[in-house]
């Protein structure tokens, strides 16, 4: 089985995803910043929470959201939502990352199989390297709030 | 009165939907249940027989489209509102032939969930 790095349209939609998202469920865009190499071979975590998709099927690898807390905490207020539980942190951090993976799907088609999202606080827990390519950062600024999606994909075949 | 039950595996899109169906713009709603994944979705079904469904697709344990299958050989007069991320044509055919009847793209705002919910209510 061959592995190739994405390009840089494949890195674009993610982007856009991130556009989308705080467009749509915020009506505040993010500015999103370009995309960056990152030096270490596996993806890392930097926020106060992390919401990690893994990725399989034609794609292998995993999918980082990591902000912090207070950004997610007024993503919820913008859902609604009143309480801003540790656990409803995890909760929204883990649904933005499944959000934006689903979203490309438009760009990459079915093959990009997502798992359910698994949420964690700071640097409690790691990310598994599955690919084995270099992973790329993209950060976004919303509000006066930086966060980071981290790319780390390899496609199949 | 429209019975409805919301299944996603976020509790924080549970508590969304869940607040929108207050909307005036949907009157007569009553959620009578909230499931985290397609298995606690089925046994609420059985129990409640919803007349409106929200679905996720990616959730642990029976993810939707199973979940679409089995609720619409079990209560055929349901009708189900696919709520997913997956943005791809292929997944929203299948939902639609396993029997789901609309397909609403996550991120959504109220506006879109509740005229998507309206469009489907009997």
């Amino acid at each position: 089985m061959s592995y190739r790095t994405l390009k840089s349209d494949d890195i674009e939609v993610f982007s856009e995803a991130i556009g989308h998202f705080f467009a749509t469920v915020t009506e505040e865009r993010a500015n999103v910043r370009s995309a960056y190499l990152l030096e270490q071979p596996e993806p890392i975590v930097w926020g106060d929470f992390n919401g990690v998709i893994t990725v399989d099927g034609g794609y292998v690898g995993s999918l980082t959201f990591s902000a912090p807390r207070a950004l997610l905490s007024h993503v919820l207020l913008h859902m609604g939502e009143k309480q801003l539980s540790d656990e409803h942190h995890r909760d929204v951090v883990g649904e933005i990352a499944n959000t934006l993976s689903g979203w490309t799907r438009r760009h990459f088609g079915e093959g990009l199989r997502i798992s359910p999202p698994r949420a964690f606080g700071g640097r409690s827990q790691s990310v598994e390297k599955l690919a084995k390519s270099a992973p790329y950062a993209i950060p976004l600024r919303w509000k006066h709030y930086e966060a980071n999606l981290v790319v780390h994909l390899d496609v199949v075949g | 009165m429209t019975k409805m039950m919301i299944v996603d595996d976020s509790m924080v899109i549970r508590g969304r939907i869940e607040r929108l169906c207050a909307d005036a713009r949907l009157p007569d709603l009553r959620v009578v249940g909230l499931a985290a994944d397609g298995a606690q979705a089925v046994a609420i079904a059985q129990r409640e027989r919803p007349d409106l469904v929200t679905m996720d697709l990616t959730m642990p344990n029976m993810d939707g489209e199973q979940c679409i299958e089995a609720l619409a050989g079990l209560l055929p007069e349901t009708r189900i509102l696919v709520v997913s991320a997956l943005n791809d044509k292929l997944t929203a055919l299948r939902a639609i032939g396993k029997g789901a009847h609309g397909f609403l793209h996550k991120p959504f705002n109220d506006d879109q969930l509740v005229e998507a919910m309206r469009e489907l209510m009997p």
